[in-house]
């Protein structure tokens, strides 16, 4: 049986159930126990990441790798445990995506991605060095020469 | 807000489960441990309030639709593994 939502952001919308994307503790500050993606249109890198039980609540995500050649997600020992996660778990990425009026204001959250397997999602802090909770989304697509991340390799 | 004055070594006890020691106290600087269950999740509060701004923030987008002129992405692979739903966006 198909989940209907009424969204603020897409009007009636159908979700298949095996799509729900279940997040124990919520995104972080914002709540809301479960999720499911969605796409207006599958060629692009962005999906929306809809709570099912808040209709007015919706988030672009996309995924990082598409965008940061070099972006990686470490946890900590504490969250690994806790999530039941190690390095052998395949794991869908994403992170949050602050749009801009233009393709230079875009902004996705490195610190914080959303990690999705099996049926549920996480959002967590990252470890890894060099992250940025607002790093310009197309400035390594766009081949921006005057950030260059500090990346040594 | 309920004030508690504690010494080094001394805890405080949130529930049956949650554990939160005074480790060292240095000058301004106060060292905590905490020991709590590991559903627990516990963040320093300057971290958890700019990931909680960021979420807000990339909620607040408005519109459905998000720029489809794209420059290239760095690999063509599809977003993999989970599955997704396809919307259409209400015509306004």
């Amino acid at each position: 049986m198909a989940l209907a939502i009424e969204s603020t952001r897409f009007g009636h919308v159908e979700i298949d159930p095996d799509t729900v994307i279940e997040f124990p503790d919520g995104l972080i500050g914002l709540g809301g126990s479960r999720y499911a993606l969605l796409t207006n249109d599958p060629e692009s890198p962005f999906l929306w990441l809809h709570c099912i039980d808040d209709p007015s609540l919706s988030l672009p995500v996309t995924d990082p790798h598409r965008f940061f050649a070099n972006y990686q997600v470490e946890l900590t020992d504490e969250d690994g445990e806790r999530l039941g996660l190690d390095d052998a778990t395949p794991v869908d990425v994403y992170v949050t995506v602050v749009a801009g009026s233009q393709l230079s204001e875009f902004t996705a959250n490195q610190k914080a991605p959303i990690l999705i397997w099996g049926g549920q999602g996480h959002q967590i802090i990252n470890q890894a060095p060099g992250t940025d909770l607002r790093a310009p989304l197309f400035a390594e697509v766009m081949g921006s020469s005057s950030n260059s991340a500090g990346d040594p390799s | 807000m309920l004030n508690i004055t504690r010494r080094r070594g001394e805890r405080v006890v949130l529930g049956d489960d949650v554990f939160i020691s005074v480790l060292e106290v240095s000058g301004q600087t106060v060292r905590l441990g905490i020991d709590a269950p590991r559903s627990v999740r516990v963040y320093r509060e300057e971290i958890w309030l700019e990931v909680k701004r960021e979420n807000e923030a990339a909620a607040h987008a408005t519109g459905a639709s998000l720029p489809a002129d794209l420059p290239a992405p760095l690999k063509s692979a599809d977003v993999e593994g989970t599955r997704s739903n396809v919307v259409k966006p209400p015509q306004s």
